[in-house]
């Protein structure tokens, strides 16, 4: 099952010490210039730039920043195939009407449409992936307390995020044990077990819960949790790599804006 | 040892729809002891413990604090919970929040504390612990070890007078219950009195002051562990085996050996009445030298210097700041629990051993030296360096 998650590789990135705002910064800037760009490059900068930091700057094993690359891009190139299809333009280089209502074609424009929305989902996935990977949920509660965001709600959050694990710990070993005595063995074992897997889960959902509140109790609990604040300072390197990088991007954005996969389309 | 600070009188408990777990017991606890509460699965030593400090009411009898009955409304509640730190068994089920710092200071900011206090209380507690440097840690990640220090940190931050604590070593593997006891042993030094709950006769023979042997929801013994356990009968009632060392010194006796009456706590105490028994002591007439080494001496090298001097001495350490001092200078240590009598066994081979130490466990270095010299009448020499 999940041996390892995102959380455990954010949580060993080497990235992990460089202030939680710059790195946030960095994701959520290469997402948004991404989304405003009109032209391929510079969201096809953004998603090369934030992978290669990945591997060489957070020093993350390629295999693993390919394999969450994998899914998205499947799930990306059947919308753009979709896209390069169904668009139109002119000058086709195939066409096909398979119904009187449908006609598939492939064009100049449908190729660059295609592509861009192709090199735009590519960048924001790697912006968010940026994020998911170097960032760890412990680092943004921090940020989501000097954003003000409503104490309840930062709670909740920090809640949810250790009951995953406790959850994540107690289904692994019910999971184990079931493998063990054969589960999942046949059609009709895999819904059983399965079914038995979910009810475990509920329980021990509850239990949890309960312990939860007997832990708060004892150490009492009056409503007040203890956030620990951005420690790490702004390093002059990682804020003018990070600068340089966003500025960059910018300037991809406004000057290729007109640079097209064809010259001719417009 | 002044003054009781916890006291039962007849209390019993029953699970609602269940059977009565606690069946009338009374005891009282002093300040500054290290108790351990002994018993099988099942005796009522968890459901005891949660008594302590509120968790559970009792159904008859009462619980006292400080010689004041415990009331249970919410003000007076949190001011127990305060005083009397309760550690589980499972770590999981006391770890309240995702990182180790938002864990360890949520009791003292639900206590009030400013942000400056609760960083200070953090440090302090984490540093107690020897888990300096963890703040930031998710506590998913720590392994069963550290996430015991934490949950024990996390109730040294609110600066309990009493912490009690259900099977300290269970899961735990032995380097890391080591570290544990010897933690409960560095806090009682400091003056907290110390509560355990175990299954472990030989840890509670070896650690308490004083141990309660209980079975089916009634205490069955009460006494210094070497009478508590002594007799085999009780211990068997009790579902548990007779420590090693007391049926060691049983089975000597019926065979006719000349042991002393009074049974042994240790391996020294017992390798001690052995050598009498046979009067063997070639080494007595020359001991060995314990030094003991300030672990708050400024880090200069001495300690390293010092061991460069003489490698073939072993060294043990007391305390966590003794053995971050040791991993700072790179010092490997021979021993890290039971410090004092394993240098004292080696200073009557005639080796020299070094302890590492801090504070008042100096202190306690010499006591226990010199309550051994009373005891067997060898003087060990005892040196100190590095402090005052």
């Amino acid at each position: 099952m999940f041996e390892e998650i995102l959380e455990d590789i954010a949580q060993r990135n080497s990235l992990r010490e460089v202030n939680t705002s710059l790195k946030l910064a960095v994701g959520l800037g290469g997402l948004v210039l991404c989304l405003v760009s009109t032209g391929y490059v510079a969201p096809l900068f953004i998603a090369l730039a934030l992978i290669a930091a990945l591997v060489l700057l957070a020093r993350i094993d390629a295999y693993t920043v390919a394999e969450l690359f994998v899914a998205p891009a499947i799930f990306a190139a059947t919308g753009v195939i979709v896209i390069v299809l169904t668009s139109g333009g002119v000058d086709p280089f195939w066409v096909w009407q398979p119904l009187s209502w449908l006609s598939l074609s492939v064009t100049p424009e449908s190729i660059d449409r295609g592509f861009l929305v192709f090199c735009r989902t590519l960048g924001g996935m790697a912006s968010l992936i940026f994020i998911a990977l170097t960032t760890p949920m412990t680092d943004l509660f921090g940020v989501m307390r000097q954003c003000r965001l409503p104490a309840v709600l930062v709670e909740l959050v920090m809640i949810i995020y250790q009951t995953i694990f406790l959850l994540l710990d107690h289904l692994v070993l019910i999971y184990r044990a079931q493998l063990m005595r054969l589960g999942y063995s046949s059609p009709g074992e895999w819904i059983r077990s399965f079914s038995t897997l979910a009810g475990a889960g509920f329980i021990g959902a509850w239990n949890a819960g309960e312990d939860l509140i007997r832990a708060r109790e004892m150490r009492c609990y009056d409503g007040k949790l203890v956030i620990l604040g951005e420690v790490r300072p702004v390093a002059a390197r990682p804020l003018l790599t990070a600068t340089g990088f966003l500025a960059l991007s910018a300037a991809l954005v406004v000057l290729t804006r007109s640079i097209t996969v064809f010259p001719t389309v417009p | 040892m002044t003054g009781i600070i916890l006291e039962a009188r007849d209390l019993r408990y029953r699970y609602p729809r269940g059977d009565e777990v606690v069946r009338g017991i009374s005891f009282h606890i002093r300040r500054g002891e290290k108790i351990a509460i002994v018993g099988p699965n099942g005796a009522g030593k968890s459901t005891l413990l949660m008594m302590f400090n509120g968790i559970l009411r009792p159904s008859s009898g009462t619980m006292l604090y400080d010689n004041q009955p415990i009331i249970y409304d919410t003000k007076s509640l949190r001011s127990l919970r305060k005083s009397v730190g309760f550690v589980l068994q499972n770590p999981d089920q006391q770890i309240v929040a995702p990182t180790v710092y938002q864990d360890v200071g949520f009791g003292p900011a639900n206590l009030g504390a400013s942000e400056e206090e609760v960083k200070r209380a953090v440090q302090e507690a984490l540093r107690a612990v020897g888990l300096e440097g963890f703040e930031h840690r998710p506590t998913h990640q720590l392994s069963g070890g550290e996430k015991k220090k934490v949950a024990i940190a996390g109730v040294l931050a609110m600066e309990p007078e009493v912490l009690v604590f259900d099977e300290p070593t269970s899961s735990l593997d032995p380097a890391a219950s080591a570290e544990i006891m010897e933690l409960l042993d560095e806090l009682n030094d400091q003056g907290t009195t110390i509560i355990v709950s175990t299954h472990d006769i030989e840890l509670a023979n070896l650690w308490a002051d004083r141990a309660i042997l209980m079975v089916g929801g009634w205490i069955l013994q009460e006494d210094v562990p070497s009478v508590a356990f002594g007799d085999p009968d009780l211990v068997r009632a009790a579902r548990l085996t007779t420590p090693v060392l007391l049926e060691l010194h049983h089975e000597l006796g019926r065979r006719g050996i000349p042991v002393p009456a009074e049974r042994p706590r240790s391996v020294l105490e017992m390798l001690d009445a052995i050598d009498r028994a046979f009067q063997q002591d070639p080494h007595r007439a020359h001991p060995g030298t314990i030094t003991v080494y300030d672990a708050d001496a400024p880090c200069d090298g001495g300690l390293a210097r010092w061991r460069a001097l003489r490698p073939e001495v072993a060294i043990g350490a007391m305390g966590t700041r003794a053995k971050q001092r040791a991993a700072e200078e790179g010092v490997p240590l021979h021993f890290t629990y039971g410090v004092v009598d394993k240098c004292i066994l080696k200073a009557l081979l005639g080796e020299d051993a070094l302890i590492l130490t801090t504070g008042g466990m100096i202190r306690r270095v010499f006591e226990r030296v010199e309550e051994y010299a009373r005891q067997s009448g060898v003087e060990i020499p005892v040196v100190l360096i590095g402090g005052e």
